[in-house]
């Protein structure tokens, strides 16, 4: 017998519309001290989200009303993107490599062997955690740079690309003074010593992350 | 006894006119003598074969003329001689040309009487009997033929028939004709070792009947002749023959051709046709102008065995122990003997007739044979594409298969851990095993929902329940529906009426009719994607099956080739589905159409005719 999971810290919320299968498997999940929750359709699921909830979802791939994939990117847009182990009857492989593409953990058959379910829903946990995890330093990040005016942000965007004052001063039509005034004020609301830490903090954070490439040094042509 | 006659001729001189010297047209005239009077049985026989048989040897016509002394009633010398008187005034202008006699024992006609009344005419004579022949006759001039009684003969058909004969009666007169031929018999009788001979001469005729009623078995009765008997009556042979033959309790055998056919068995008799014949013969042979004189008296012995196959019937005698040259009387022709002609007509009509039939039944066997090939080819033909159209469900009804065997598969693990357990929850294992036993069955009814439709079968017709038929095939769609999101959505009234025929193959048109429709909505927006499958009674009493889905319709231009074998608007397609299908419900005496919705898809719905009253 499988080992019970060392920390069932969280829920293992299953939706099936079989519902014989779903007593199964919240049957097995019980049994190896997983909390279980089950739902018959993704739509009473995805009524019931909020973001309190931790652990991941084991869905049918193949179900009437909302299927598996769509479950899948309607939770990736949601508040709480919880990992996702499909099951399905019979895969085939387009289906297959959407849902690994949609982010899936897993994606099992029904009939696959007991370990392999448990170590997905494992792995599930580990990383529903590690994401959770994530999301609150990123939270916390972006709680930060929250804190700065649209000003600030528009001069943290050009100092990360490694602007010099005149040329950032240039671009926005200020005078290069209050542009050193924003860098001095950006820096200790983030509370960054360095350019270099500023760089990480950005990236981190994911910011500017869509102009950053195709956005070139305007005083490059004129060179 | 007599019939003999005997008929002399007098050689007469060399005058006789030869009938050679006769001019063609000219008559020639013979004159006929009996001892006897006309109805001698035996006589009558042998006259007429000499007759017969001189007309044929002679090409001028033969004027016959006979006289009937009649000595049997008129024995005196006094009747013999106005006999004689009278035959020489009533012949005395007449030519003749042959006199033939039958003289029996009396020569004194062969000799005597036509010499003294036509000394000129040639005499020829033949006669049956015992007695010895005058010397005088030969010597005068007259010739003849003398048959005798051939009583070796007879004994010895006698012994051949009845090897068991231990006895022999003898039926004989006291004349001294008769007692010539007993005589004779008597001789004959020293050849046969250890056979009791007993001569019935004493009783008189009449009482004979009675006797031979009762004879012990290994007898046979024998009859010679009775010019006289005990009681001074005279019998024919063939009267003898008549009345005790019928009624003898053992075979009787007789002397004389003319007598069979009167219940006898037979003996090697005197056949009077042949002797008839021998003696025309020697007759014309003297008529020819043969001189009388130089031609010997012939006495023949031998006779000519024959016997009435009636009798042989009768007393239960083999044929396969006659001699060869028996000649056997009375058999009734065989059929094909009589009707030869008739029935070769008949048998070739036959034949011909049985070769036609024959003919006709191998053509039928052969255009069966043809039928029962295109109906296994069809029933094949069926049965590759239900496994085609299967095969698209292939992956759907797996899907439906490892649902249930899944949740079996989580049930037992989750069980095993429950065991493990220090008190396990008996009432969560209890709920388990439920749950594992009605997903085995679920398994199990999607198997079995496959196998009728896998299966290679002949067309079986039954009587229906539509309605079940219905679900069940629907069911068989219905992962494949989920998976497509497609909805079906089924329309069966509760009662319905019965039909009548092959469940599988028309699962198997509904089935494919299912499929088209869904294949049809793989670009109708999803809520839309709605299939129906509605049964009813239409206004003809024949029940009317539409499937109708919600797709891109049918061009216009295919409308009519839909059905068609090979038609498909599919990538993938085989085309034989709706011709298939088409064949089945033809088949069941329905028919089938496509058309376009109003607003959107098509409709394909087929007709099968209804039995009777509606299916309860």
């Amino acid at each position: 017998m499988t080992s019970a999971p060392a920390n069932p810290a969280g829920t293992v919320f299953i939706v099936d519309d079989d519902a014989s299968f779903l007593r199964s498997v919240s049957r097995l999940l019980s049994a190896v001290g997983y909390t279980v929750q089950t739902f018959e359709s993704a739509q009473e699921f995805l009524n019931r989200l909020n973001p309190e909830m931790s652990g991941c979802v084991v869905a049918d791939l193949q179900m009437p009303g909302i299927n598996g994939l769509e479950l899948q990117k309607a939770l990736k847009l949601s508040a709480n993107p919880l990992p996702v182990i499909f099951l399905t009857g019979q895969g085939d492989i387009p289906t297959t490599v959407m849902a690994m593409r949609g982010g899936a953990v897993d994606y099992l058959v029904k009939r696959a062997p007991k370990e392999e379910l448990l170590a997905a829903v494992q792995q599930a946990f580990e990383r529903g955690a590690k994401e959770r995890h994530q999301r609150d330093h990123l939270r916390g990040l972006r709680s930060r740079f929250d804190q700065l005016s649209q000003r600030e942000l528009e001069v943290l965007e050009r100092v990360v690309l490694g602007w010099m004052n005149k040329q950032i001063a240039a671009d926005l039509n200020i005078i290069e003074r209050t542009v050193k005034l924003h860098r001095t004020n950006l820096t200790r609301k983030l509370g960054v010593q360095s350019v270099a830490e500023l760089t990480r903090l950005v990236d981190e954070a994911g910011l500017f992350k869509s102009q950053k490439d195709n956005r070139t040094n305007p005083a490059e042509p004129g060179r | 006894m007599l019939g003999f006659g005997l008929v002399c001729f007098s050689a007469l001189d060399s005058r006789a006119q030869a009938p050679q010297s006769t001019p063609a047209s000219q008559p020639i005239h013979v004159l006929m003598i009996f001892n006897e009077s006309q109805d001698v049985p035996g006589n009558i026989v042998l006259e007429q074969a000499v007759r017969v048989e001189m007309q044929k040897l002679v090409t001028n016509r033969i004027e016959f003329s006979s006289e009937y002394l009649d000595a049997r009633h008129f024995s005196d010398q006094e009747h013999f001689r106005v006999f004689q008187d009278y035959l020489g005034r009533k012949y005395a202008g007449q030519q003749l040309d042959l006199i033939l006699v039958f003289p029996s024992r009396d020569y004194r006609l062969a000799r005597e009487l036509p010499n003294t009344l036509f000394p000129d005419v040639p005499v020829v004579f033949v006669a049956v009997n015992e007695m010895e022949v005058p010397e005088a006759i030969a010597r005068l001039g007259v010739t003849g033929i003398v048959q005798r009684f051939d009583l070796r003969g007879t004994l010895g058909l006698m012994m051949r028939l009845q090897p068991d004969t231990r006895r022999i009666v003898v039926i004989g007169g006291t004349n001294e004709v008769d007692r010539a031929t007993l005589g004779r018999i008597a001789e004959a009788s020293r050849a046969l070792e250890g056979i009791e001979f007993e001569f019935w001469t004493n009783r008189p005729v009449a009482d004979v009947p009675r006797a031979v009623r009762s004879l012990p078995e290994g007898t046979v009765v024998l009859i010679s002749t009775v010019v006289s008997d005990a009681s001074g009556q005279t019998y024919y042979m063939s009267q003898l023959a008549q009345m005790l033959a019928p009624v003898a309790s053992v075979p009787v055998y007789v002397l004389g051709g003319w007598v069979i056919g009167s219940g006898a068995v037979g003996g090697s008799v005197v056949d009077s046709q042949d002797l008839g014949t021998r003696t025309a013969r020697l007759a014309v042979h003297v008529l020819n102008g043969a001189d009388p004189e130089q031609i010997p008296i012939e006495v023949v012995t031998k006779g000519t065995p024959m016997v009435d196959w009636r009798a042989l019937k009768r007393w239960n005698m083999k044929q396969n122990r006659l001699p060869a040259d028996c000649v056997v009387r009375y058999r009734p022709n065989s059929i094909w003997e009589e009707h030869q002609t008739l029935i070769v007509f008949v048998g070739v009509v036959f034949l011909a007739q049985a070769m036609t039939i024959a003919a006709l039944l191998v053509q039928r066997m052969q255009r069966r044979r043809a039928e029962m090939e295109i109906q296994r080819q069809r029933t094949e033909l069926a049965h590759v594409a239900r496994v085609s159209t299967l095969g698209q469900l292939a992956s759907a009804l797996t899907h439906e298969l490892n649902q249930p065997l899944g949740a079996i598969l989580r049930n037992a693990e989750a069980a095993e851990i429950f065991l493990q357990k220090d008190q396990p929850n008996l009432e969560e294992i209890r709920a388990i095993l439920a749950d594992i036993r009605r997903d085995d069955r679920r398994a199990g009814d999607v198997i079995d929902r496959m196998r009728t439709l896998f299966k290679r079968r002949s067309m079986v017709s039954g009587r229906l329940d539509f309605r079940n038929l219905v679900e069940d095939t629907v069911a068989l769609a219905r992962p494949d529906a989920e998976i497509r999101q497609i909805q079906i959505i089924t329309q069966v009234p509760p009662q319905l009426p019965a039909v009548h025929g092959d469940r599988v193959q028309l699962q198997q048109v509904l089935l494919n009719l299912i499929l088209n429709g869904m294949d049809a909505m793989n670009t109708t927006p999803r809520p839309e994607r709605r299939l129906t499958v509605r049964v009813s009674e239409a206004k003809d009493g024949n029940l009317l099956v539409a499937v109708s889905d919600r797709g891109t319709g049918i061009a216009s231009e295919d409308i009519v080739h839909v059905f068609e074998p090979f038609f498909t608007t599919k990538a993938s397609g085989m085309g034989m589905g709706l011709a298939i299908s088409r064949t089945i419900v033809q088949a069941h005496g329905g028919e089938i159409r496509a058309a376009n919705n109003a607003l959107s898809g098509a409709t394909f719905a087929f007709t099968l005719p209804c039995l009777d009253q509606p299916n309860p």
